[in-house]
């Protein structure tokens, strides 16, 4: 399908480009995870908390690195 | 001014409730039900306020989402059985296994934030009940011991039964409502707690001490 001229639109181009919304998407939804659990050792002040806070910041440096890839590629 | 009286702030720690928090209970920082938790502080705790019970829903309550992070792991295996999947190219398929992966490790760490500070805590003062619902809202309810009318508990269901766990109820003299008590018969209700008796016979007996002062 040549909608665009010199641009193939195929069903890859779509789901391809819908799979980099939503990593943009859970980029932000990590973020907001990040913020969430500090405001939640804030309320429960927890000694395992600081291990939960390392592990949501590397959930975000995760889909950080992962986002970038799937859109450099 | 020589002091004549002072008042002791710290309310000791009668030998009943010493009883009923010393046996049953787990220990651990993962605990369901954790008795005078260590290095455990929550927001607004007075300087004289001592943290009898801390107290979250049993862990076999997150079996479901467990099963279902387990299921949905094994799925990317079966991507070529998928006819829609099967018309991608490499690319666009690895992009999507990787995006899987991500709303997977989100949805359980999600999951499992929302069980591990969804607590209650029952001080030697008040009642606790924090809620976060989702990532973005939470309740806070507080009531002093004085002020608990009822306590009651109930246990429903097979697994319920079989790994002692419950709701239990506290109805307090300001009975109000708040956004989490959808559904609920009150604002603390404890959901699907450990031990459940014994939870309820420690507010019982702090509500019993509240109402004699002298004693």
């Amino acid at each position: 399908m040549e909608i665009i001229p010199g641009v193939v639109i195929s069903l890859s181009l779509i789901v391809g480009f819908m799979a980099k919304i939503s990593m943009i998407l859970f980029l932000i939804l990590s973020i907001i995870m990040v913020r969430q659990e500090s405001l939640m050792d804030k309320v429960v002040n927890l000694p395992i908390g600081k291990s939960l806070k390392i592990l949501t910041w590397g959930y975000f440096l995760f889909s950080l690195f992962v986002t970038v890839i799937v859109l450099l590629v | 001014m020589p002091e004549v009286f002072k008042a002791e702030n710290v309310k000791a720690e009668s030998e009943e409730i010493k009883k009923l928090l010393s046996g049953g209970f787990s220990g651990r920082s993962f605990g369901s039900c954790v008795p005078r938790p260590h290095r455990f502080r929550f927001e607004a705790q007075q300087d004289d306020e001592t943290v009898l019970l801390l107290g979250r829903r049993h862990f076999v309550t997150n079996l479901r989402w467990i099963a279902m992070l387990c299921f949905a792991f094994v799925i990317p295996f079966v991507w070529g059985e998928f006819p829609f999947l099967k018309a991608l190219d490499s690319n666009t398929l690895v992009s999507v296994t990787m995006l899987w992966y991500m709303a997977l490790i989100f949805f359980g760490m999600q999951s499992f934030l929302m069980w591990f500070y969804n607590v209650y805590i029952i001080t030697n003062e008040r009642l606790v009940d924090v809620d976060f619902i989702g990532l973005l809202s939470k309740t806070v309810n507080v009531a002093q011991i004085s002020r608990v009318e009822d306590v009651n508990y109930t246990q429903k269901g097979i697994l319920a039964s079989f790994f002692n766990y419950g709701d239990v109820i506290i109805q307090t003299a300001s009975e109000q409502r708040t956004p989490d008590t959808a559904g609920e018969m009150s604002a603390f209700t404890f959901e699907s707690v450990a031990f459940p008796d014994k939870v309820a016979g420690v507010i019982s007996q702090l509500t019993e001490e509240a109402e004699k002062p002298w004693k």
